[in-house]
């Protein structure tokens, strides 16, 4: 692990902050005449508060190698820094006087490390100044320096930057000195941060576990699911590359949910805007009316062939849970559906879809009643009734394996939609555009477009009634780094870390996280999020319906909206695609309500 | 702090409670918690309330809202725990994202200095643990790693390294309070044991003195949390008397098994 330095300490009140903080190392100035320089009996003072796990360094420039010496036998110091022009021969002598690790401080110049001395145990990276010696506070360049020592990075580092530090420059250890204090004087806080970021950095392991994407994912469950997930994992490996599985997929998928989907010229719509030309990939034709089935018919089988005859599923809108029940029906087995309560009430034509397809449905009371709590809730069931029930979990979230089942099984979008645009423009899309909530239809409209450099990748999170309100389900926008629903992924969470209640018009987007490959695309920079609002949703919804016919799904018009923006950058001979995953029949009475007409579904 | 050993020390079975902080407010809990280890509780469990709880039942979810509607926070917890004088091992029992959100170094920090001997993290399983472990055991604060009725072939490498104690989970499901258990718990404390030396404590779904004492007569140690959250559900801030009363007698229960 990440060695962790703070330097410059000079007032007695930083020192239980840092005991706390339990960093490896602690640095005082030991030579007089620089900003941070302290008195030997500061030191010893120092040296009684200090926890003994903390190593002390004294920090010399130019000084007497017997003064150090003689610091290093009564105790005061345990490791010496050299930040002078000490040279070999005085590092020796200073060894010869007593045992002790040396630091020597080096510059770096035009990204090259300065000439040091063999003879120093450890080297310390920082800017050169001749006329601040004893740390400058300036960064030096990030990046990977080849080395045959031990080596810390200094210079300009803070609580807020460690990390990036360390992901870019791979050091030893670290050392902050300025970057942790506050109108010149250690702050506690920030010395916290500092070290618990640089312990954290731990996380960059997580990029070498099983089921990442980059550092997100993993599997964040209680161990009374382990023993599922793995014997999920294991019967994916072995059906996703099994022919007959294969086959008889491409069957239901073709012959019974009407694939492959259309790829359409929207000529009106295109006409409207006066951008590129905007094509639909029209998800909203399959059977029930979205993109979910894709998915639910891929587990549904595959829970089949793991001998498991009953499904369980979350549902927001209710779309994957129609699709599940649906799936379910066909293939003879029992299904039960957990939906938030405020869900339910929202979207009852799908809950009486539901029932009429022979599934159960559970109205979820806990929480905020909707899609976060009805995944609580199934995965609460799941715990009870591993044996002969299958989790058909509907988005790329959730532990490893779902983000990579479920983007396998949505993948079939942009599968077809490469292959479509090709045979008709000739060329690729300069865009994909999708609505994202835990972002399945917008990975199965990426997926097979990540390769293509020049295709830009744009998801539309719900931003509600705006990103600076509370109402709003943005988790790109507002959210931050968390572990939840069995995942490592980004969240919007209050200032505790508890989960925070999100909004949207749409039950389908109206989620507080999003899935691991999208919160790894975004952070390589492959992919853009962008928060579409309510308004603008309903503007888009009216808008399709009139131009071409087409009444989208609620989640679909904020793909639609964000695409209007998109296709004006673009001239005629461009081209981009627009997943519309689903229909808007089940939306209508509720954009009515919106629009303040009252009609009863 | 307090070893957690200590509650083991010559064989004995241990009793281990568990509360959720802030329910019904943290002066309420610090008395109970006072409560609990003059009542003959061995081990305490300290619950963080999250907004999320995805291992528990209904009645340790209702804690939890009640606590967070009342506007607990981690920073007030720290300070309720350390104000209190510790004579048996105390521990945290909360989920993953308040302690990632917090700062992992900074959390067990703040442990080690509010005298917290340990944690039990539900959602971060074997496989994900070695984040937290790495930097709890460099603030000496141990990770309580846990055992599923369904662990089976896991069990081998979940508890290798085991410290503290091991959580069996007695049945599955989430936590609260059950009628029966059909796990064989016998042999699944038996394959832990093949294993590891490290004391099994059985939890999950224990709600009387009787099924208490089966539990801890075939492994070292019953584990209850519903049965005495319902108490403070159901006298709120008036519990003292209720939570004595039933506390020792499932603690000689447990003392006697």
């Amino acid at each position: 692990m990440c060695k962790i330095k703070i330097c410059g300490i000079t007032e007695c009140s930083a020192l239980p902050a840092i005991n706390t903080a339990l960093p490896d190392y602690a640095g005082f100035i030991m030579t007089a005449g620089f900003k941070r320089s302290v008195t030997e009996d500061f030191v010893r003072e120092c040296a009684k508060v200090l926890d003994p796990r903390i190593k002390r360094v004294g920090v010399f420039v130019n000084d007497d190698a017997r003064r150090i010496a003689r610091l290093v036998k009564e105790g005061v110091i345990n490791v010496v820094q050299l930040h002078g022009d000490e040279d070999g021969e005085y590092i020796k002598r200073l060894k010869n006087l007593c045992p002790v690790t040396v630091i020597k401080a080096v510059g770096v110049e035009g990204g090259r490390v300065l000439p040091y001395p063999e003879e120093c145990d450890i080297v310390l990276l920082d800017a050169t100044d001749k006329n601040a010696r004893g740390g400058t506070g300036k960064r030096i360049e990030w990046r990977r320096y080849k080395f045959d020592k031990s080596f810390i990075l200094a210079g300009g580092i803070t609580d807020g930057n460690v990390r990036e530090a360390i992901a870019a420059v791979g050091p030893w250890g670290v050392d902050s000195s300025g970057g942790l204090e506050t109108d010149g004087k250690k702050d506690a806080e920030k010395i916290y941060r500092y070290v618990a970021n640089v312990r954290e950095c731990r996380h960059m392991d997580k990029e070498s576990k099983k089921g990442r994407f980059g550092a997100f994912g993993g599997q964040y469950v209680p161990e009374t699911l382990m023993s599922a997930l793995e014997e999920l994992e294991q019967a994916y490996k072995k059906y996703s590359a099994d022919e007959q599985f294969n086959a008889e997929l491409k069957y239901l998928l073709d012959e019974y949910a009407g694939r492959p989907s259309r790829l359409y010229f929207a000529r009106n719509l295109t006409r409207f805007v006066g951008g590129c030309k905007i094509y639909l990939k029209r998800e909203d034709l399959n059977h029930t009316g979205a993109h979910k089935i894709n998915n639910a018919l891929g587990q549904a089988l595959l829970a089949k062939k793991m001998g498991k005859n009953r499904l369980i599923a979350e549902t927001g809108a209710g779309q994957h849970g129609v699709a599940t029940a649906t799936a379910a029906a066909l293939l003879g087995m029992e299904c039960e559906i957990y939906m938030g309560e405020e869900d339910t009430k929202r979207q009852a034509l799908n809950v009486y879809r539901m029932k009429l397809l022979g599934a159960k449905v559970h109205a979820v009371t806990s929480g905020t009643r909707t899609l976060k709590d009805a995944v609580n809730e199934c995965m609460r069931e799941w715990t009870n009734r591993i044996a002969d029930t299958h989790y058909c979990l509907g988005s790329v979230m959730g532990p490893h394996p779902f983000p990579t089942i479920v983007r396998d099984f949505q993948a079939v979008i942009s599968e077809e939609a490469r292959e479509q645009i090709l045979s008709k423009e000739g060329k690729l899309p300069a865009a994909v555009v999708a609505c994202v909530g835990g972002g399945s239809n917008a990975i199965g409209a990426f997926y097979h477009f990540i390769g293509d450099k020049g295709v830009r990748l744009i998801g539309c999170e719900a931003a509600g009634r705006g990103i600076d309100t509370l109402q709003t389900a943005a988790t790109v926008a507002t959210g931050k780094p968390g572990i939840f629903h069995g995942m490592f992924s980004l969240f919007c969470q209050d200032s505790h870390g508890q989960i925070a209640p999100v909004y949207s018009i749409s039950a389908g987007l109206d989620y507080p996280g999003i899935g691991p490959e999208h919160a790894y695309l975004h952070d390589i920079g492959r992919a853009e999020y962008v928060p579409v609002t309510d308004d603008e949703a309903v503007e888009a919804f009216g808008l399709l319906s009139r131009t071409e016919g087409i009444i989208p799904a609620i989640e679909s018009a904020h793909a639609v909206s964000y695409a209007l923006k998109v296709a004006k950058e673009y001239g005629a001979d461009e081209n981009i695609i627009v997943c519309l995953s689903g229909r808007g029949d089940k939306d209508v009475a509720a954009i009515a309500r919106y629009k303040g007409e009252q009609i009863y579904d | 702090m307090t070893e957690i050993s200590q509650a083991f020390a010559g064989g004995k079975k241990a009793f281990v409670g568990f509360i959720t902080a802030g329910d019904p407010t943290l002066s309420d809990t610090k008395r109970y918690l006072e409560i609990m280890q003059d009542s003959g509780v061995d081990i305490i469990e300290v619950g963080i309330p999250f907004s999320d709880p995805i291992a528990e039942g209904p009645v340790i979810q209702n804690a939890d809202a009640r606590s967070l509607a009342g506007g607990v926070n981690l920073g007030d917890i720290f300070a309720m725990v350390e104000s209190i004088d510790k004579k048996v091992p105390f521990l945290f029992m909360t989920y993953a994202n308040p302690v990632y959100f917090y700062g992992y170094a900074r959390f067990f920090a703040r442990c080690r200095q509010a005298g917290v001997s340990g944690v039990i993290i539900p959602d971060i399983p074997f496989e994900e643990s070695s984040e937290v472990k790495s930097v709890a055991l460099g603030y000496g604060v141990t990770v309580i790693d846990m055992v599923a009725p369904t662990s089976e072939e896991r069990i081998k490498k979940v508890c290798a390294k085991s410290q503290g104690f091991i959580y069996l989970v007695s049945s599955m499901g989430v936590t609260g309070m059950r009628e029966k258990f059909d796990t064989d718990i016998l042999s699944v404390y038996r394959k832990i044991r093949a294993v590891t030396d490290t004391p099994v404590c059985v939890g999950f779904g224990i709600s009387s003195p009787e099924q208490a004492k089966t539990m801890a007569q075939i492994s070292d140690g019953a584990i209850m949390g519903s049965a005495i959250v319902k108490i403070i559900e159901r006298y709120g801030n008036k519990a003292d008397e209720h939570l004595k009363e039933f506390l020792t007698s499932v603690a000689s229960a447990v003392h006697s098994a």
